[in-house]
Formats: C-alpha cells, sequence, structure tokens
C-alpha cells in the first residue's frame, strides 16, 4: 500500500512543523563528497521520524542510504540543508556536543559489527558510557542488563572474537542501547548474518519497537524493510517513494 | 572519560604487542641509563676523593709547577724550588712551616737479606714530621743517613721494619747508600703534610744529603738543592691571606721558582679546597659530556616512540573510528595515544634507573670506589622519559584525535 509519494511531498511534512515529538527531521538535505569528481550522494533529502516510528530506508547500493544514516547520527554533516535530532540542528553542535550527540542521543548498529577487538562483550556494550563519564559500577551494572536482554548474559567476558556473527551484532545492538538513546539507527544489521541469525536480529529491533524506541533502519531486502511501518525508498541521492507498510 | 579509564585502556593496547613496546622504548632506556651510570660514578668518586682529601688538613697550601693551558695538570718531576725560595717563603706572614718535597729514582731497598723493588723514594725535611705520629720511633734527622718508613712500607719486609734496623737504598746510578730506619710513621690521617693518598708504601729520606739535584739559584747566584714540590703550612686562621701571599711571592720574579720554571709552567699555589673544586669540575664535564650523548639517544627513543604511535594510529583506525562513533571526543583520542606514548617513556625511564645503576656499580667497583646513589637524578630520568614520551606521542595523537569516523570506519 504506497501513500505520500514525492519529495515535495515529504518536505511539506517537514517544513508545516507537525508536532514537536519529531525525533528526526531532515530539510533540504544535500551531501556531496569532493574527490577526483564531485559525488552528490544525497540531493535535497527531508525526511521526518516521529517518536517512536520505525522506519526503513530502501535503495540500491550507492543510492545515499549510509550517507543518510550518517548525517543524523551526527557522523558527517550534510553540505546544505539542515540535520535536526530533538530540535537541534546537529550543524550548531560543536565537535565534543556531535560527540555526546553520538554517545547519548543516537545508538548505532553496523553492518560489520564494529565491536573494539581487544575489549570484552560487557567492556565493548559499557563503551559508550565510558565516554559518557559514567562510573564503573553503573557501567557495568548497565552493561550486564543489556547482554541479558539480548541474551548474551553468559558471554560478557568474551572478546568478540570468540563470538558468532550474530551472538556479535546483538552485542553491537546492546552497546547501541546502553545510553537510553532516543534513537537507534541500524545500517544493514543483517548485512553479515544468515537468514535465520538474521531474523533473530530483526526480532530484537521488533521488540525495541514495541518497547518505544524509534528506529532507523537501513537494507536493501524487502523481506526485512517490511517489519517497519514505513519504506522510504532512495535512488540517486533522492527519495523516490515513502511507502507506508 | 576519566583519567583510570584512559590509563587502563592505554596498558591494554600496549599490552598487545609486548615485543613491540620493548623494542621502541630501548632508545630511552639506553639514554637514560647512560645519564644514571654516569651520574653514580661522578657521585661516587666525588665522595670518594672528597672524602680522601677531607682527612687531611685544610691549612696547606700545595705549590707544585704546572703546564699553563687550561686544566693543565700538576707535573710533579719539574724541580724549580731552590733553598733560597724555601727561607722566603718561611719568612711570610701567617706561614707555620715550609715543607720540600722530592722524588729520587732508586731500583731496590734492602734489609738484612731481603732486597724489594721499588722505583721511587721521597725526599723531603724532618719538619714535615712535626705532626705526625709514629708508630714506631722518631723522625729522621736532616743531613743524616736515616729513613722513616710509613707502616705499609715497613710492612713490605718480612717481619716489619722496625726503629734501629738497618737499610739499603739502591740509588738509579747503581750507587748503594746505607741508612737507619729512624721511625715508622702512621700515614694514615692528615698528619703529613702530603696529598693524602698515603695508603701506599712511602719511603721517606732527608732531602739533605739525597737529594742531589741541584742548580745556580738566578737571585743568589749559588749552587742550590731544588725540589718540584712544596707544601707550605700555614696559621689556620688565615689560609686564605696566605695562600694569596705565597702564590704572589712565587709567581713573581723575585722567586727562582719562576725564573726556574720551564717556559709553558706556571707555578701554582692549591689548598685542598682548590683540589675539590677541580674534581667537582672534572666530574660535572664529564655528566655534561654524558649527558650530550644522552640526549642523542633520548632524540633517538623519542623518534622511535613517534614512529610506533603513528603506525600504531594507523593500525588502530578503525578503532578510532569505533569510538568516535559510539561517543568518543577529540580529547578522549587524543588523551589515550597520549598517555600510550607517555607510559613508553616512563617504562624506559623505570627500566633505565635500575640499569643505569647497575652500570654505576660495575664502574665504581672497576674503579675500586664506593658506590653513592644520585637519587636526584633518578627523579630527573623519570620526568626526563615521560617528557620524551609526551613530546614523542603529541604529533600521533593529534594525528589520531583527528581521525575522521566516516573514513575509519570505511577503512579496512
Ligand atoms: N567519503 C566518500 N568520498 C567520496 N564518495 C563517497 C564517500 N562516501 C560515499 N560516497 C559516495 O556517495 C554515494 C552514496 O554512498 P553510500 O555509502 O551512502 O551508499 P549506500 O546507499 O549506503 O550503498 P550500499 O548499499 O552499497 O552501502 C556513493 O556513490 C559513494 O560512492
Ligand atoms: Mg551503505
Amino acid at each position: 500500500m504506497t501513500e505520500g509519494t514525492d519529495e515535495a511531498g515529504v518536505a511539506s511534512a517537514a517544513v508545516d512543523g507537525e508536532p514537536s515529538d519529531d525525533v528526526v527531521v531532515c530539510s533540504d538535505v544535500t551531501k556531496t563528497y569532493d574527490g577526483a569528481r564531485t559525488v552528490v550522494a544525497l540531493e535535497d533529502v527531508s525526511l521526518s521520524l516521529s517518536s517512536g516510528s520505525y522506519t526503513a530506508v530502501m535503495g540500491p547500493s550507492g543510492s545515499g542510504k549510509s550517507t543518510l544514516l550518517n548525517l543524523v547520527g551526527g557522523l558527517d554533516t550534510p553540505t546544505a540543508g539542515t540535520v535536526a535530532v530533538d530540535g537541534r540542528d546537529l550543524a550548531t553542535l560543536s565537535e565534543a556536543q556531535r560527540a555526546r550527540h553520538r554517545g547519548e542521543t543516537v545508538g548505532f548498529v553496523f553492518q560489520t559489527f564494529n565491536l573494539m577487538p581487544r575489549l570484552t562483550a560487557a567492556e565493548n556494550v559499557a563503551l559508550p558510557l565510558v565516554f559518557l563519564g559514567r562510573d564503573r559500577k553503573e557501567r557495568g551494572t548497565r552493561a550486564e542488563e543489556l547482554l541479558a536482554d539480548v541474551g548474551l548474559a553468559d558471554r560478557a567476558d568474551h572478546l568478540p572474537a570468540e563470538l558468532s556473527g550474530g551472538q556479535r551484532q546483538r552485542v553491537a545492538i546492546a552497546r547501541a542501547l546502553v545510553a537510553d538513546p532516543a534513537l537507534l539507527l541500524a545500517d544493514e544489521p543483517t548485512g553479515n548474518v544468515d537468514t535465520g541469525t538474521g531474523d533473530r536480529i530483526m526480532a530484537e529491533f521488533d521488540t525495541l519497537h514495541e518497547a518505544g524506541n524509534t528506529v532507523l533502519l537501513v537494507t536493501h531486502e524487502r523481506r526485512i524493510a517490511e517489519r517497519a511501518e514505513r519504506i522510504v525508498h532512495v535512488r540517486d541521492g533522492r527519495v523516490r517513494e515513502v511507502e507506508s507498510v | 572519560m576519566d583519567a583510570s579509564e584512559t590509563l587502563r585502556l592505554s596498558v591494554r593496547s600496549l599490552r598487545a604487542h609486548k615485543l613491540r613496546a620493548t623494542l621502541t622504548v630501548l632508545g630511552v632506556v639506553i639514554g637514560i641509563a647512560a645519564v644514571v651510570t654516569f651520574a653514580t660514578f661522578g657521585a661516587s668518586l666525588e665522595a670518594d676523593v672528597v672524602s680522601e682529601i677531607e682527612g687531611s688538613s685544610a691549612n696547606e697550601i700545595y705549590l707544585v709547577p704546572a703546564a699553563e693551558e687550561e686544566g693543565g695538570f700538576p707535573d710533579a718531576g719539574q724541580p724549580v724550588f731552590t733553598e733560597y725560595d724555601l727561607e722566603q717563603l718561611r719568612a711570610v706572614a701567617g706561614v707555620e712551616r715550609v715543607v720540600p718535597r722530592g722524588i729520587v729514582q732508586v731500583t731496590a731497598l734492602t734489609a738484612g737479606e731481603e732486597t724489594v723493588a721499588r722505583n721511587r723514594v721521597t725526599v723531603t725535611e724532618a719538619s714535615a714530621f712535626e705532626a705526625a705520629t709514629f708508630a714506631d720511633g722518631r723522625a729522621f734527622r736532616d743531613g743524616r743517613q736515616e729513613a722513616v718508613l710509613n707502616c705499609p712500607a715497613a710492612a713490605l719486609f718480612a717481619g716489619n721494619l722496625s726503629a734501629g734496623d738497618r737499610l739499603t737504598v739502591t740509588l738509579q746510578s747503581g750507587e748503594r747508600e746505607n741508612v737507619t730506619v729512624a721511625g715508622v710513621v702512621d700515614g694514615t690521617g692528615g698528619q703529613l703534610p702530603f696529598s693524602a693518598f698515603s695508603d701506599r708504601p712511602r719511603v721517606f729520606l732527608p732531602a739533605d744529603p739525597f737529594s742531589r739535584t741541584v742548580v745556580e739559584s738566578p737571585t743568589v747566584g749559588v749552587n742550590q738543592r731544588v725540589c718540584p714540590q712544596v707544601t707550605v703550612v700555614a696559621d689556620p686562621s688565615q689560609t686564605t691571606a696566605v695562600q694569596d701571599r705565597v702564590e704572589g711571592y712565587v709567581t713573581s720574579e723575585r722567586s727562582d721558582a719562576a725564573r726556574l720554571r720551564p717556559a709553558g709552567y706556571e707555578i701554582r699555589a692549591r689548598t685542598n679546597a682548590d683540589l675539590v673544586d677541580r674534581i667537582e669540575r672534572v666530574v660535572e664535564r664529564l655528566t655534561r659530556f654524558v649527558t650530550g650523548i644522552a640526549v642523542i639517544a633520548l632524540v633517538v627513543g623519542a623518534v622511535g616512540i613517534a614512529n610506533i604511535m603513528l603506525v600504531s594510529v594507523t593500525e588502530r583506525t578503525r578503532e578510532i573510528g569505533i569510538m568516535k562513533a559510539v561517543g568518543a571526543r577529540n580529547r578522549d583520542v587524543m588523551g589515550l595515544f597520549l598517555v600510550e606514548a607517555v607510559l613508553l617513556g616512563a617504562l624506559g625511564a623505570l627500566v633505565g634507573v635500575p640499569l643505569g645503576v647497575a652500570g654505576g656499580w660495575v664502574a665504581t667497583r672497576y674503579a675500586e670506589i664506593g658506590l653513592v646513589l644520585a637519587p636526584g637524578w633518578f627523579a630527573v630520568a623519570v620526568v626526563v622519559g615521560v617528557g620524551v614520551g609526551a613530546v614523542a606521542g603529541l604529533y600521533p595523537a593529534w594525528r589520531a584525535a583527528r581521525v575522521d569516523p566516516i573514513e575509519a570506519l570505511r577503512y579496512e
């Protein structure tokens, strides 16, 4: 079932200044990379995510999905337009404030897990809290809680190399959630695991959504995208279609 | 991010590459060990010499010709002081005693059936023994065929020589002189107005008649005995003033010594305090030289640390990206790498200090002096180690902090 259609429609939703329960508001975001030749990764993208929503971004390889996620996560800054999270324009933040945004307001889950190889599962989960300056005791209990939530309580002291791909991704999910972020960002979280494990990870996201988390998920698999409430189709750096599931 | 967590993470990444860390700090270890070795040896040497000199009196002034150039060492083989000079010196205000001293080359000493090879004996005057303690007998009398031995010299002969024993001295010319042992002097302590290195055997003969070196005094125009060294014992309350007066005399053309001295030589009047000063300066110069070498080693060490830290930043680019993605600030990343470099430097110091002390100990054993530690230098070493690490780590840490998280996460 297909609803609101062109980018203009999406843009108006943001510009109208909908109820302020929008966690993320992207307005006319453009991102270009200047290299040997200038690459336009995103062009005039407008998108808002309301609190507690579950949105999937789909599109072919190179269409700008990861770029969008990185902008929302504060890992990168747009060339033009604004990205506001929790009402704050990320471009106005200082380096340290943006770091805090990454550690506190958003939680990242990557396709390649991105765990610290020399830290145990529990230490990896607790890492965002280290940078937020939380004390050791609090870090320990939080990490324990979250590992238990993803079913890895017995693997707390294992190094990433001693875990399976699915287990690693669950550790990464626990880490993304440890600081209780307003927004969960996942870039192909099932891309490096088999179908069965992928389903279990997606079930994890379903649970998180049901618990009230705002989720933005990048995938190129329709089967995965359909678990979301809304699918944003991206091609060549533009939003082509927003589909309600 | 708190300091203890920074330290913990840094220690962990160092422990992941133990061999690499060890090899990296080698430069720092060598530099610091070198400084500590020489600081320890210098302190020991100084303590040894100073304690030995302090055993003798502070009111003795040694006159000796020495090469003029800076730091030229005294040359006790240049006989320049005539009997006329000795008389003039005795007349200087504040002078209590004037004791000439010279060397006579000999080949052997014989007592009874026993002959001992010796190559020199000291010639002086009876006044030399004025303050001395005798283990046996008394001082020789000037102009007599008598001798005084110190205890180690008496012990050269089986059954120890004592007062009244006969001794035959074979001169280098082959001539033999028969003397009677007048006494055995207890040479420890400062009673003899000579440099106090007196734990070796010494045989003393009266300059009259045994000193055969004679020249015409330029002042009075008659042949006189000359000697190469003179000890002036001053009134203890005016040593410095006496030193000035005595020096004034021996360096002026009024003295025979100044006129007899070979070209390129000057006559010096030195007290023990001057000697201590001089040794301290030598030790200081040695330390400065070694510090120069150590600085080179430390620069090499710093370059090593900087190099390995840069390699480490490249290797861990992805980890830096991960840390930034989960909320690390630039200064957190910078801190991690800086602390790691500082730990390497500190490790170098911690290994270098004991190694340097061991080196100093070996050197003191070799030089047969007592070991004296120089703890001030240990603190300097640790500060330098930490400083080298910090300086070496600054640029790599800055590079690490600047890593773009997007690029880093893309990095394989
Ligand atoms: N740092 C960069 N420098 C230059 N070009 C870049 C850079 N990052 C991304 N791009 C380009 O931007 C475009 C969008 O990249 P992006 O990674 O967002 O694609 P994607 O949709 O995530 O693709 P995939 O499904 O393969 O992950 C691509 O054409 C890519 O080559
Ligand atoms: Mg991507």
